[in-house]
Formats: structure tokens, C-alpha cells, sequence
């Protein structure tokens, strides 16, 4: 099961300014590759990217073989494709079996669909005691749950995490990134974008740092941390 | 008043409801997975008893006379191409401009009313005036009391709730439907579910225009005569019923339906004179009642979307 995302000189707009300009990376199979940088940086807009809801105006995105240039984003979900989007965007008004349920959209088979819901519960088994509440009901950090668990309700085999830590407490934050490494160690590869440094690098296989749309270091956690540019904007 | 004039009132404010409702239900499903108001909607409503009348003509002259037959089939052409209708509206108009100001919309379909409204005026002979819409229901009545009870009213009544309930089902109890209320909610974090955001809103389309046909059926059998220009009351009435249940609930606006046919039956009856002023008193409790409540009865806030 590889997964390979490679991303070759993408320009991405919205309107007419260019926000990413000429981003090239690559999420190798199997690891957590992490893309830091600040705000405004153009993280989100990655994501958006890759998954076609802002096409890119010129570059490349691959998923193995797939183009996904141009693609549509049920299209590329539907290639083994999964994302945790920023601010979580569970559904505030369907219950948290409804969520799990849509995150497993394109999945026909009713057994599987219930399997995958108790592997959730297993992570998560404070879900399983909230299943018929409401999302937008529940606190900050149970959203978060939702959020992760309809991530891996499709059995994806690229997950895209976008600031799960943003919003959340410290508690939360530290957990969450325990359980991206659990699902990272499930054999699913991640690609994490997120501000805080320290505990994304702690467990990330390789990592990018943005800046104005464009890549300025990449490396391993080692290189990275010992990289004066990412010093100068993050460890100061 | 006399128990068989209460009766009549009762009833023909009921088959009026129902067909507000179903009208209203549409432009609440529009509005709740695209944020849009389609105001084409009571045109399509004309277009379905239309496409209904046009059946019956082609099948008398094809010489099936049987009304069962004939009531099937018109129900099936209207409700299946009027739906198809409501899709395409919703690819080649609707869709395109979703990124213009809401206004641009609101135009071009009032516009692609009027077009609907004249293209059926032109192509019927003598297409002005009003067109006999034939009577297939059974003409039997049940008496209760000093009242009697038309068979053909109380079938459409129960075809009614029949289309209702069917929408709520498949609303509430479909992955269709999930997906459905998913778009409503959040569209964009709807489409990195896997959904396929285009489909969605074309079947909701569909979904509404074919219950707007049905509202357009009903109207011929129950008053036995259709006109090109039947539309545009009734989608007024169906927008104002939406806007009043709360745009974006699907309940609100079958309330909202209801409550218009209410307000004209009541109107028609406490102003005996002037009766032919119900419309104005329907209206002028309606734009009370939106200052008084001016996300409608059941708001979007308390209520779940779709």
C-alpha cells in the first residue's frame, strides 16, 4: 500500500495573488512528513491544493501514479485520500455515527462501515457514549475526536492533518499527537501541517517549512532543528 | 355556518396547504444545499401540470382512455421530466453563477420564469386561456352528516402527505439524504467526504422540482382547469411560506404552507363581503409575522437545515 504524494512547483490563487509560488515536496509512503510555517504562510492552501477544493493555476500534485491536477475532490477522497481539516469541521447538527458515517462515504459495504465504526469507538470510546449527540453540541476536544475518527472512517491511505492542535488545550494537543503516531504506526502516511514546532518535529519522519508561498528548508527533524532560518522564525 | 360549508372550507384550505407545502419545500431545499432562491420554482410548477395535460392529450389520442392508466402516467411523465427539468436549471444556470452575487440569480431565474411561462403560452393553441385539465378521479362522494366528502379531494390529500412523508424518508433515513444534509451544513467539508458535491445538488433539484409537479397536478385535478400564468401565485405563496417556516427547514416550510392556506380560509370566512380579499388579509399576516419573527417560526439557529 504506498502512498506517495509529490507536489512539483505549485502555483496556487485565489482570485488573481498568488499564494503558494512554486511549492515543491514530497510525503513519502509510510512516514509523517510535517510542513511548518506561520500563519498566512500558504499551509492551508497546500492542502487545499492537494485536494482540489483550490486547484492549482500551474505545477503538478501526484498520488502514486494519479495526476491530480484538475481533478475533482470526491475523485482524489476516492483514490485513498483522507483529511482532518483545520478547525475540525465536524457537522454541528448530525449526531457523531451520522459524522463517522459520512466520512465513509464511498463506501457501499454496510459490514465494513460498521467494523470501521467500532475501530473508531475503540480509539475514541468516548464516542461510542455520545454517538447519538448532536457534534456541534460537544466540547472542543470531543469535536477533535469526531474530526480524527471520521478521517480514518474511508481506511484512507494518505491522511492530511491540518492544525489539529489549534484551539485545542495543551492536554489535548499532547494527546492528539500521540494519536497521530498511532495512526502514522497503523501504516497510513501523514502529512501534518501545523505551527507548533517542537511537538510536530518530535514526531515527524521529515519535515518542510513555509514561508510566503514558498519552501525556504526542508530535512529531518535534525536538520530542521538545527536550521538557523527555522531558529530565527520559530525557536527565537 | 352549516356543517357542509365548514366542511368545504376545511378541506379546499387543506389541498391548498398541502400544495403550498410542496411548493415550499422546494425553495427550502434550494436554498438549504446552495444558499440560492430559485424564482423560476412556481414556473416549474406550471410546466409540471403542463407536462401532465400534455400526457393526457397524447394518450387519448394514442386511445388509452383508462383514467387509472392515464392518471399513472401522467403523474410518472410530470414528476420524472419536470425533475429533469429542476436538475438541468440547477447544472447550466444555477450552478455556474454560484460564485456571481446572490442577486445575479435571483434574476436570471426570474427571467428563466418568464421564459418558461411564454415558451408554454406560445406552444399550446391558444395557450392565453385557460386549458380544461380532465377529471380522473373517481366523482363519488362520502356524505358525513349534512357533508359530502369528494373521493378525489381525499385522495390527493393522502397523496399528498404520501409525497411528503417520502421526502422526509429520504431526507432523514438515506445515506442520499445524509449527504444531502451535509452539503446543507458545511459544502466544502461535505466534498472532502468523498461526496460528490454536483450530484448532490442536481438530485435536490430534481427532488424539489418533481414535488413542485406534483403541486402542479394536484392543482389541475382538484380545479379541473390550468393556466400558463398559474405559476406565479403559487410560487409566491410557496416563497412565502418558506421564508415564514424558516428558509432551510424542510418543516418549517410545511408549516409555513399550512398556515397561508389557514390564513386564506380564515380570511375568506371572517370577511364574508369581501372574501376575494383573502390573498390581501394572507398576505398582510404573513409580512406581520416576518417582522415578528424575521428568521420565520422555526429558525435555522434552533432547527436542523434540510
Amino acid at each position: 500500500m504506498t502512498a506517495n504524494l509529490i507536489l512539483e512547483d505549485v502555483y496556487t490563487a485565489y482570485d488573481k495573488a498568488d499564494v503558494l509560488e512554486g511549492v515543491s515536496l514530497e510525503a513519502r509512503s509510510g512516514e509523517i512528513t510535517c510542513l511548518l510555517g506561520s500563519n498566512g504562510a500558504g499551509k492551508t492552501t497546500t492542502i487545499r491544493s492537494i485536494l482540489g477544493l483550490t486547484p492549482p493555476r500551474a505545477g503538478n500534485i501526484k498520488f502514486n501514479d494519479a495526476a491530480l491536477t484538475g481533478m475533482a475532490t470526491h475523485r482524489i477522497v476516492g483514490l485513498g485520500m483522507s483529511c482532518i481539516p483545520e478547525g475540525r469541521k465536524v457537522f454541528p447538527k448530525l449526531t457523531t455515527e451520522e459524522n463517522l458515517r459520512l466520512g465513509a462515504y464511498q463506501q457501499t459495504d454496510e459490514k465494513v462501515i460498521q467494523q470501521r465504526i467500532a475501530e473508531v469507538y475503540e480509539i475514541f470510546p468516548r464516542l461510542e457514549e455520545r454517538r447519538d449527540q448532536l457534534a456541534g453540541t460537544m466540547s472542543g476536544g470531543e469535536q477533535a475526536m469526531v474530526s480524527i475518527g471520521r478521517g480514518l472512517m474511508s481506511a484512507p491511505k494518505m491522511l492530511l492533518i491540518d492544525e489539529p492542535s489549534l484551539g485545542l488545550s495543551p492536554l489535548y494537543v499532547k494527546e492528539n499527537f500521540k494519536i497521530i503516531q498511532r495512526i502514522n504506526e497503523r501504516g497510513i502516511t501523514v502529512f501534518l501541517v501545523e505551527q507548533n514546532v517542537r511537538q510536530t518535529l518530535a514526531i515527524a519522519h521529515r519535515g518542510y517549512v513555509l514561508s510566503k508561498g514558498r519552501v525556504v528548508a526542508a530535512g529531518t527533524p535534525e536538520e530542521l532543528r538545527a536550521n538557523e532560518e527555522v531558529h530565527a522564525a520559530y525557536f527565537g | 355556518m352549516d356543517l357542509a360549508l365548514l366542511g368545504q372550507y376545511v378541506i379546499n384550505g387543506l389541498m391548498l396547504g398541502m400544495m403550498y407545502a410542496l411548493v415550499a419545500v422546494g425553495f427550502t431545499l434550494f436554498f438549504g444545499v446552495l444558499d440560492v432562491i430559485k424564482f423560476s420554482h412556481g414556473d416549474v410548477l406550471m410546466v409540471g401540470a403542463f407536462t401532465g395535460y400534455t400526457t393526457f392529450l397524447g394518450l387519448e389520442a394514442a386511445g388509452v382512455h383508462m383514467p387509472v392508466i392515464q392518471i399513472v402516467l401522467l403523474v410518472i411523465a410530470s414528476t420524472v421530466l419536470v425533475g429533469l427539468l429542476g436538475a438541468a436549471i440547477a447544472k447550466y444556470l444555477i450552478l455556474p453563477l454560484t460564485n456571481a452575487p446572490a442577486l445575479n440569480i435571483l434574476l436570471a431565474t426570474m427571467m428563466l420564469g418568464t421564459v418558461l411561462r411564454e415558451a408554454v403560452r406560445l406552444f399550446f393553441p391558444e395557450g392565453s386561456n385557460p386549458k380544461r385539465f380532465p377529471r380522473l378521479l373517481p366523482d363519488t362522494v362520502i356524505p358525513i352528516g349534512g357533508f359530502d366528502l369528494r373521493v378525489d379531494s381525499l385522495m390527493l390529500l393522502i397523496a399528498g402527505v404520501l409525497v411528503i412523508v417520502a421526502i422526509h424518508t429520504v431526507i432523514n433515513r438515506t445515506k442520499l439524504g445524509l449527504a444531502i444534509r451535509a452539503v446543507a451544513q458545511d459544502a466544502e467539508t461535505a466534498r472532502i467526504m468523498g461526496i460528490n458535491f454536483e450530484l448532490v445538488v442536481l438530485v435536490t433539484f430534481a427532488i424539489g422540482s418533481a414535488a413542485a409537479a406534483v403541486a402542479g397536478v394536484m392543482n389541475g385535478l382538484y380545479y379541473n382547469e390550468i393556466n400558463f400564468g398559474m405559476g406565479l401565485l403559487l410560487g409566491v405563496i410557496g416563497f412565502a411560506a418558506a421564508i415564514v417556516g424558516g428558509l432551510g427547514n424542510i418543516y418549517g416550510a410545511i408549516l409555513g404552507g399550512f398556515l397561508f392556506a389557514a390564513l386564506q380560509t380564515i380570511g375568506a370566512v371572517a370577511l364574508p363581503f369581501a372574501s376575494a380579499y383573502k390573498d390581501v388579509f394572507a398576505f398582510a399576516v404573513i409580512i406581520s409575522i416576518m417582522a415578528w419573527r424575521p428568521t420565520g417560526l422555526i429558525p435555522e439557529k434552533v432547527s436542523e437545515r434540510v
